[in-house]
């Protein structure tokens, strides 16, 4: 027979860690993983509890249980694929619950490169749970698909043969479980994530036609992917496994989920009523619109002093009244998850800041998030010197401080018009320019200065200047400025765009948008409007 | 254990045969012309005259070729008990020769009771291998080495070992050649899908290799009736109740006979000719059988149909939500405006262009459209249209649409994502934006107003 060393990964130990002794042994594991493990494991629920879990997935539950056949019955494998949160692992996993199958799982996203995957398998199937008394170390090391299928097919022979002898013996204990059968399922979820790995396409090759590799009639695959299958297809060909779709929920199986698990549901509806139908039209993902519907329903219920009554239509059309203002403002904050805690003595507060903010819906809010002095001018400069072309700013920054926007007089022709929006729209696309760090200081220095007020002291627009030939008073700020351009950097205000060979300066862009620069600009009570070129 | 009710029964053994591939192709192969008849002629004469041989199988996926391999396996195995063995690499797992040739060693120890060492290198397996097809030759047995997916073996890569160029395809060039120079009696299988898998070779390989191919067509009509026939019926054994045979074949009979039958089955073989695809049709159709009556019907065909003929564009565009729908539009109209190339600030602003026109209530802030965006790069509708310039943020790198023209429409009109009283209120502005395009003056065309009532 076949003699295979075992493969038991030593471990090289520090001098220091292996002289030190174990001051808190853990305790000994209760007991070791057997094969009534390998299913879901909790009190198995009926067909109804279900489908009344999922609302709005009734027919992808009842596609889903006869794909799967009734019991000991093979199958050829099965792909799901659905948007985000639409309810596809959780509707396996409880459909394994209620059949009380067997089955393996790993996802993608926690198994992040082959080995750990196919580890993750390997130690499922041969119930080997990692614990401090095996070094949480894995049963055994694969990192090939080749291994993995001669240790697959070694341990799922050992499974099959444990779920016989069960099967055979009557089960006593529990005489209305349903039996475990002969069959384990395997599970792989978040499959879409493999294409990102390195030599991702061999792998999902190799997966998916893992069931003809390993022959093994009684073991079911079933693949969750957050794409569709044709995404998969390559020039490498393999043959598909059987598509099962999860759409997106409609508007009625929205407020079927919403409904759930309210306190008081007559309330939540009503509420449904007023916002459900705007919000769906921005986006019909579950987990999106639940973060803005839990502040929004804070809102709706504030004038109500008894959160338990039922409303009638006067109510009702009271509290939509006074929910009406918020509607549009946080439709337009739906993807923004607040940072404000929700506490009550802050409610005066948050009012006051929600109406100012519902005044002037478009125009600017407050800047909230915390930068030093010379931080925002180093932005600002940086937005400047993206915008404006550098041949202009001797004339935008010299001593009359801004550009004169009353030059252009003359009326333009059509040719010179077309000319404009073509030069506008290859501007449009190539984005931001990039500057050298010599062009930055001069700006830097040249509005820092217009925001002390101190006009006539510089003249200096010019930019191949030296930044340490300027004011003694600013000498001081100077190493602070490269440390906060490093910064900016980091928080990817600015990015580093490649070098130019010649000059073998390295050239910045800024990433700021032009929001964020009137925003920064405002707080500083900097007049930008003046300093940007428009064409 | 338990009382099986015959339903499940039934689905439990039509399932079981379209999951075991000799169960399929044993009576495709019965003639004597077949696929079948040729190869075992070939592989059980090389056997007897204990001669070198080599073969490969070409065939579309999943037209049956390891299926038939592994029946005349089997059968040269009942008829030579002690002078075939047989060795089985995967071009998917064992295209890396380290691995293929450990893993020739591991079988070839399996077989013969030999002790594998793990940590064996490389001189030492092919050492082993050669002089184990020395002492098998001597022996007068032969051994069958079947290379799946053979034209993994035989393509080019580039290995990051120093002694692996590009091209050099060692494996195959070492089985080759010890076949012909050491005293062995091999037969080497390829299968591949590639049908040019042997203009892969290269020269010195091709030129130790016989040029025998045998092609896997696809089935005839005929056949095909023949093999629903074979797959769906019942036998007539006792573990089954005795009505319930003769009438769940008898409704076979029913279906297979209807001309309506007949019209899915021409739809289904418009688009797929391997004998897999149509098992899995099959699948599909005996899963949905019903467990009361315990009986197929025409719908069950029906439903399976469509389930293998999925619009996946189609799907992903009935999945967007409102905003989305409006930003596909704006790229849209971008393109027909001959602007090829466009990011997302040129789609704002196209967006803006048409709301200060049109006067539509779904105006949004950048921010939630910039969401949009990502969602339909999630799903695939739209994506970057170069891979470099990496260094732009995702607002101003090139992007394109991934759907045509008529996807979007037809996705829109069947669109679900309108109240069932006002049914074109939402997307018909949608479809006529769509519509109007070509026009650069776009404030000359009709106002379309929207008012969603409460």
């Amino acid at each position: 027979m076949p003699k295979e060393e075992s493969s038991k990964v030593t471990r090289r130990s520090t001098r220091s860690s292996a002289s030190a002794t174990v001051e808190n042994p853990e305790p000994i594991e209760s007991h070791p993983p057997t094969i009534d493990d390998l299913t879901f494991g909790d009190e198995s629920i009926t067909l109804d509890a279900v489908l009344s879990d999922f609302p709005g997935r009734r027919s992808q539950i009842f596609d889903f249980i006869r794909l799967m056949g009734p019991l000991d019955c093979p199958t050829l494998p099965i792909m799901i694929y659905g948007g985000a949160s639409t309810g596809k692992t959780s509707v396996v996993l409880q459909v394994l619950r209620h059949l009380n199958r067997p089955f393996v799982y790993s996802s993608c996203r926690t198994c992040y490169n082959p080995r750990i995957l196919f580890e993750s398998i390997l130690n499922q199937l041969l119930l080997h749970r990692k614990c401090s008394s095996n070094g949480y170390s894995s049963a055994k090391r694969c990192d090939k698909p080749s291994d993995f299928v001669n240790l697959v097919r070694e341990a799922l022979s050992n499974v099959i043969k444990t779920l016989e002898s069960a099967s055979g013996t009557s089960r006593l204990n529990k005489p209305d479980e349903k039996p475990m059968g002969k069959m384990v399922y395997l599970i792989l979820d978040n499959v879409d994530l493999i294409k990102d790995w390195d030599k991702g396409s061999m792998i999902l090759q190799f997966l998916f036609s893992l069931d003809s590799v390993l022959k093994m009639p009684q073991l079911g695959i079933v693949l969750i992917s957050g794409l569709p299958p044709d995404v998969y297809y390559s020039n490498m060909g393999y043959t598909d496994p059987i598509p099962l779709l999860f759409p997106e929920y409609s508007e009625e199986d929205l407020r079927q989920i919403f409904l759930r698990n309210q306190a008081n549901p007559k309330l939540y509806s009503a509420f449904l009523d007023a916002v459900l139908r705007s919000f769906c039209r921005v986006t019909r993902r579950v987990e999106e619109l639940s973060t803005t519907f839990s502040s929004l329903f804070r809102k709706y219920c504030e004038p109500l002093d008894d959160l338990g009554i039922s409303p009638n239509e006067d109510m009702k059309r009271r509290l939509y009244s006074h929910l009406k203002p918020f509607i549009a403002p946080c439709l337009n904050d739906i993807f923004r998850v607040s940072t404000h805690p929700h506490d009550g003595e802050t409610r005066g507060e948050r009012r006051q800041k929600v109406s100012y903010s519902s005044e002037n819906r478009e125009e600017l809010k407050i800047l909230d998030f915390h930068m030093s002095t010379s931080a925002k001018y180093l932005l600002i400069a940086a937005f400047l010197a993206s915008r404006n072309p550098a041949t202009l700013d001797a004339s935008m920054f010299d001593s009359t401080g801004g550009m004169d926007n009353r030059k252009r007089k003359r009326k333009a022709s059509e040719k010179s018009m077309e000319k404009k929006e073509i030069a506008e729209q290859e501007a449009v696309m190539k984005g931001p320019g990039s500057f050298p760090l010599e062009r930055l200081m001069a700006i830097f220095q040249c509005i820092a200065s217009v925001g002390d007020s101190s006009f006539g002291e510089e003249n200096e627009g010019e930019e191949e200047e030296d930044a340490t030939g300027y004011d003694r008073e600013n000498n001081n700020l100077m190493s602070d400025i490269l440390l906060q351009v490093s910064s900016l950097c980091d928080a990817n205000f600015l990015i580093k765009s490649g070098s130019c060979p010649l000059e073998g300066s390295i050239r910045y862009r800024s990433m700021v948008s032009e929001d964020l620069a009137l925003k920064v600009a405002k707080s500083l009570s900097f007049p930008l409007a003046k300093y940007l070129y428009r064409r | 254990m338990g009382k099986e009710i015959p339903a499940e029964k039934s689905l439990n053994l039509i399932r079981g045969r379209l999951c075991d591939p000799s169960f399929i192709f044993g009576p495709l192969s019965a003639s004597s012309d077949s696929n079948y008849s040729k190869l075992k002629f070939i592989v059980s004469t090389s056997i007897t005259e204990g001669c070198n041989n080599s073969i490969l199988l070409l065939g579309p996926r999943g037209s049956g070729k390891a299926a038939v391999l592994d029946l005349v396996v089997g059968d040269l195995l009942e008829q030579f008990p002690d002078s075939v063995s047989v060795i089985r690499l995967n071009g998917l797992l064992h295209s890396d020769d380290n691995c293929a040739f450990k893993e020739i060693a591991r079988q070839l120890c399996m077989e013969h009771h030999l002790l594998f060492s793990k940590m064996a290198s490389f001189d030492e397996n092919s050492h082993f291998i050669i002089a184990m097809l020395r002492e098998c030759g001597l022996a007068h047995k032969t051994i069958i080495f079947v290379l799946d997916e053979f034209d993994m073996f035989a393509q080019a890569r580039i290995l990051i070992s120093f002694n692996l160029l590009i091209g050099k395809q060692r494996l195959l060039y070492s089985l080759l050649d010890a076949m012909q120079s050491v005293t062995s009696q091999a037969v080497v299988i390829g299968i591949s899908s590639r049908l040019d898998a042997d203009q892969l070779l290269e020269k010195r390989v091709r030129s130790r290799f016989s040029h025998r191919k045998i092609l896997f067509l696809p089935p005839s009509r005929d056949e095909l009736d023949g093999l629903l026939e074979h797959l769906l019926s019942l036998p007539a054994d006792s573990s089954f109740p005795s009505g319930y045979v003769s009438r769940f074949n008898d409704k076979i009979k029913n279906i297979t006979s209807d001309r309506r039958f007949k019209d899915i089955l021409k739809t289904f073989f418009n688009a797929h000719s391997t004998v897999n695809s149509f098992l899995k049709f099959i699948f599909c159709a005996v899963s949905l059988m019903n467990l009361e009556s315990g009986l197929l019907s025409l719908e069950n065909f029906k439903a399976a149909l469509s389930r293998m003929q999925r619009q996946p564009k189609l799907e992903a565009v009935r999945d967007c939500s409102v905003l989305e729908l409006y930003l596909l539009v704006c790229m849209r109209r971008l393109e027909v405006k001959e602007q090829n190339s466009y990011n997302f600030i040129s789609v704002m602003k196209e967006y803006k262009a048409i709301h200060d026109s049109f006067q539509t209530s779904d105006y949004y802030a950048q921010n939630v459209c910039i969401r949009g965006f990502e969602h339909l790069r999630e799903r695939q509708v739209i994506c970057y249209a170069e891979n470099r310039g990496q260094s732009q943020t995702g607002e101003y790198r090139p992007m394109k649409l991934l759907i045509s023209a008529s996807e979007l429409h037809q996705g829109m009109r069947s669109h679900a994502c309108c109240p069932v009283s006002h049914p074109s209120q939402v997307i018909g502005p949608l479809i006529s934006l769509f519509l109007s395009l070509g026009n650069k003056t776009v404030s000359q065309g009709p106002v379309i107003c929207m008012f969603i009532s409460w």
